[in-house]
């Protein structure tokens, strides 16, 4: 069975992530530094038990584009239509696993991540089994 | 060479070349990949049984050109038997006597012209070149270029269709064909180049393995075309980049730029070779885009501090490429170099960057008001520096690159705290 793994951040976590001083604190190169080495192990560790099929960061928020349907048939595109901090999606993880179990203690894992205190405490994931009726059928 | 032990090199410089020697023979790229490849899997048998044999090369031509021909035949038979191949045969060679081999450099660089056939959009000219040519699997390509093997292998596949319906005869162009040909084939290099070295820092490190190849792929071309000036250009050029890499990023992966960087981390043998590479060429006074822009490597790489750069010099190179390139990125470069080169650089480089501003092209990109800050930062404009700074973290995409730009925001902050308010 294929999972995905869904993180959310916000607009200021990302600023913070970058760098840049919001109402909370930005990450120093030391955090920054940290969470990258952390996810490279782990997906260095999914790799190798085969259990990885991909996985993919998203940029900041603030460079999302909505497409939404206009009353005259044209498009509306809103640019960076998310609030300050709302929480969107951040990134994903495609494993295929044994089991819904195993995928759950792979998402878990993240908990283990080391960041700034205040990001750890807001911090969850969303574990999704992927319809495979769908996938197999086209 | 008999009981040597077959190295991960030996495969990947012996598949070109018997790929090229192939489909020089018989044309028709597909089949000569599948029979060069079901050679090699035949040859990792064998060879680990009773040894590489003296002529590893002649070996493997014979037994894939006996495999071409029966591959051939099995499709020729088929298309028969479908009664659609009216007026079609194919050179049924057989003998693959080593005689018969020419120089295998002289294949390597007619395979990878094909490669870089024009029926073809970069990103295909690029997977082909480094499947066919660099010799790197699918899933190694996909994964340099972050993209799912399936999609990768797609694109080589319509890529390789493309090379067919064109019907692209399996030969070096002449004439012009050839010097417009050849220049596509080092933007194609380039290109696989720029692509491992623009994103080392971050967390894709394994794509750091992307300026080894094509520096490798690179020193093939100029072993066979020792006299183009462009190409020794273009390999010095990668040579002095690449050597600045052990010092671009700090012990965090934070982006370090070059006038902060430890230069006694860089490259020296790197550095050597190229400037060695360069100095022979220019000496032919053949200039082109690949020396000139190998030269302003030069000149950085060979001052022993940020400040003894020779700024005017960079000044003028940038000046001599903008006149043979219209590229946004050149005219930038070109107005830092402005403001570096002189007293009053600043004032005059800002005038130039308004006028540069006027490319859509360069407006909308972070660079442009990286750029921007820095000669505001110059003039001693603290606060429109910051905002600047701020802009172009917002319009980077890549975390490293905003960190940085945030980092000088926070830096011009902190000493405008501790020095007097500035004039300007």
């Amino acid at each position: 069975m294929k999972y995905m793994i869904l993180t959310y951040g916000s607009q200021q976590d990302y600023d913070g992530m970058a760098g840049q001083d919001t109402d909370l604190p930005a990450w120093t190169p030391e955090d920054f530094a940290a969470m990258g080495a952390f996810m490279g192990e782990l997906n260095r560790r999914l790799t190798e038990s085969g259990e990885l099929v991909e996985t993919r960061a998203l940029a900041a928020p603030v460079h999302t584009r909505r497409v939404q349907n206009g009353s005259a048939g044209t498009p509306i595109v809103t640019d960076g239509p998310y609030a300050e901090t709302q929480e969107v999606l951040a990134g994903y993880w495609i494993v295929q696993c044994d089991s819904f179990d195993r995928a759950t203690e792979i998402a878990a894992e993240f908990a283990n991540c080391p960041v700034p205190e205040h990001v750890r405490a807001a911090a969850f994931a969303d574990v999704r089994p992927i319809d495979e009726y769908v996938a197999d059928d086209v | 060479m008999t009981g040597t032990e077959v190295t991960e090199d030996l495969w990947r410089r012996l598949a070109p070349q018997v790929l090229g020697t192939l489909v020089r023979r018989y044309g028709q790229f597909a089949v000569a990949e599948d029979a060069t490849q079901e050679a090699l899997v035949q040859a990792a048998a064998e060879w680990s049984r009773s040894g590489v044999p003296d002529n590893p090369r002649a070996w493997l031509t014979t037994v894939a050109s006996r495999r071409m021909t029966d591959l051939l035949r099995a499709e020729l038979a088929r298309r028969r038997r479908e009664e659609t191949a009216a007026a079609w045969t194919y050179p049924l060679e057989t003998s693959a006597a080593d005689g018969a081999v020419p120089a295998d450099k002289d294949d390597s660089l007619v395979l990878l012209f094909l490669c870089c056939h024009p029926a073809l959009d970069p990103a295909a000219q690029i997977a082909l070149t480094l499947r066919a040519v660099g010799g790197l699997t699918t899933a190694e390509i996909a994964r340099a270029f972050l993209v799912s093997e399936a999609t990768m292998t797609r694109r080589i596949t319509r890529a390789k269709k493309a090379v067919r319906d064109s019907g692209a005869r399996f030969s070096m162009p002449g004439g012009d064909a050839y010097a417009q040909r050849l220049g596509v084939v080092l933007q194609v290099l380039y290109l696989i180049f720029n692509e491992g070295y623009a994103t080392t820092a971050g967390e894709n490190l394994q794509r750091g393995d992307l300026t080894a190849e094509a520096i490798r792929l690179t020193r093939t071309v100029h072993r066979s075309l020792p006299d183009d000036d462009e190409v020794t250009g273009l390999l010095a050029l990668m040579l002095l980049t690449d050597a600045r890499r052990p010092a671009r990023t700090d012990e965090h992966g934070d982006l370090v730029p070059m006038h902060e960087q430890d230069r006694g981390r860089w490259n020296a043998a790197y550095i050597r070779e190229g400037v060695a590479l360069l100095t022979a060429a220019v000496a032919h006074h053949n200039p082109g885009p690949y020396q000139i822009q190998a030269a302003i490597a030069a000149l950085h790489d060979e001052a022993p501090t940020a400040e003894a750069t020779d700024w005017p010099q960079i000044r003028a190179l940038y000046e001599a490429l903008l006149r043979v390139s219209d590229n946004p990125v050149v005219a930038l470069n070109h107005v830092v170099a402005m403001a570096m080169a002189m007293a009053d650089g600043a004032d005059v480089a800002r005038a130039r960057l308004t006028e540069v501003a006027a490319d859509r092209r360069i407006a909308d990109h972070p660079r442009f008001h990286a750029v921007s800050a820095h000669l505001l930062e110059m003039a001693g404009d603290v606060e429109a520096a910051r905002t600047a700074y701020a802009e172009a973290a917002r319009r980077s995409t890549g975390i490293p690159q905003q960190r940085y730009l945030h980092g000088r925001a926070a830096r011009l902050a902190r000493n405008a705290q501790t020095s007097p308010p500035s004039a300007g």
